[in-house]
């Protein structure tokens, strides 16, 4: 069963109108391991473990796709702009290159 | 011999051990495991995106990275493009690379238009003093780039 990993997505700023453009970050605790580390406690070359792929979709349809490598940080951030066109949700789906899929949702609400 | 001879002889000598001898300093440091899955240079991944097309410098594009990462585990990165992101004219993607980690691939953002302005922003390792590279994706087919050089103190690949 895929682990259900903690993340967090974040509009900027908190409140918006529709038309106005803010920034959406993804936050996901992840090892994004290179697999070239030793794991201190066994000796063993810790297989890589990283986030290959993301879409960002609003109501279903995508608005940004990410291919991930494991150059980027452990806890990954990523962070893209985004045109408020009404209520709806956001949701970031993402998978690892272990095959882990997992997903998260934020709801829009636009004042006015 | 004469001594001259001689002496010239050590310099020549001790110039390729000091170009091999880092090399195996290396891999003596990190003996488990020195070549990874995804590895490719920068110039070969530059190849692929552009598939051989290369990239121009602009100054379209602004990337913001530190001078100095006191850690090289988490190097912010952002780059934002100063060009339209309407259905007939935008960025498609901005893609980050490094130019001295194993894999000089970072992270690419394919962007569309409801994202309204071309940013990205991130987090990379990188294992020691090098370049980040913004390389972006035009929609009519050509890529710009920019990079910045990131002095590391404390490599960020374990």
């Amino acid at each position: 069963m895929a682990e259900v990993r903690k993340s967090m997505i974040k509009i900027k700023p908190k409140k918006y109108k529709v038309g106005d453009i803010v920034k959406v970050d993804f936050i996901v605790i992840h090892p994004m391991d290179t697999g070239m580390q030793k794991d201190k406690k066994t000796g063993k070359i810790k297989p890589a473990h990283y986030i290959d792929s993301i879409t960002f979709s609003f109501d279903g349809q995508p608005f940004t796709t990410m291919k991930v490598w494991e150059s980027v940080s452990t806890n990954p951030y990523f962070s893209v702009n985004y045109k408020i066109t009404g209520k709806g949700k956001i949701t970031v789906d993402y998978t690892d290159n272990q095959g882990e899929k997992n997903s998260k949702s934020k709801k829009v609400k636009p004042k006015g | 011999m004469k001594r001259r001879e001689f002496i010239q002889g050590i310099f020549a000598v001790s110039a390729v051990a000091t170009v091999t001898f880092p090399a195996t300093l290396l891999a003596k440091e990190s003996p488990s495991v020195t070549k990874g899955p995804n590895d490719m240079s920068f110039e070969e991944a530059l190849k692929v995106i552009t598939d051989g097309k290369g990239a121009k410098e602009s100054e379209l594009i602004k990337l913001t990275v530190p001078e100095i990462a006191e850690n090289g585990a988490v190097v912010p990165v952002k780059v934002n493009v100063d060009y339209p992101m309407t259905p007939t004219q935008s960025v498609k993607a901005i893609h980050v690379l490094n130019t001295a980690n194993g894999n000089a691939r970072c992270a690419d953002a394919m962007l569309t238009p409801a994202n309204a302005k071309a940013y990205f922003a991130t987090r990379v390792k990188l294992s020691k003093t090098q370049e980040v590279v913004a390389l972006v994706e035009l929609s009519d087919g050509t890529f710009i780039k920019t990079a910045k050089s990131v002095k590391v103190t404390i490599g960020g690949c374990g």
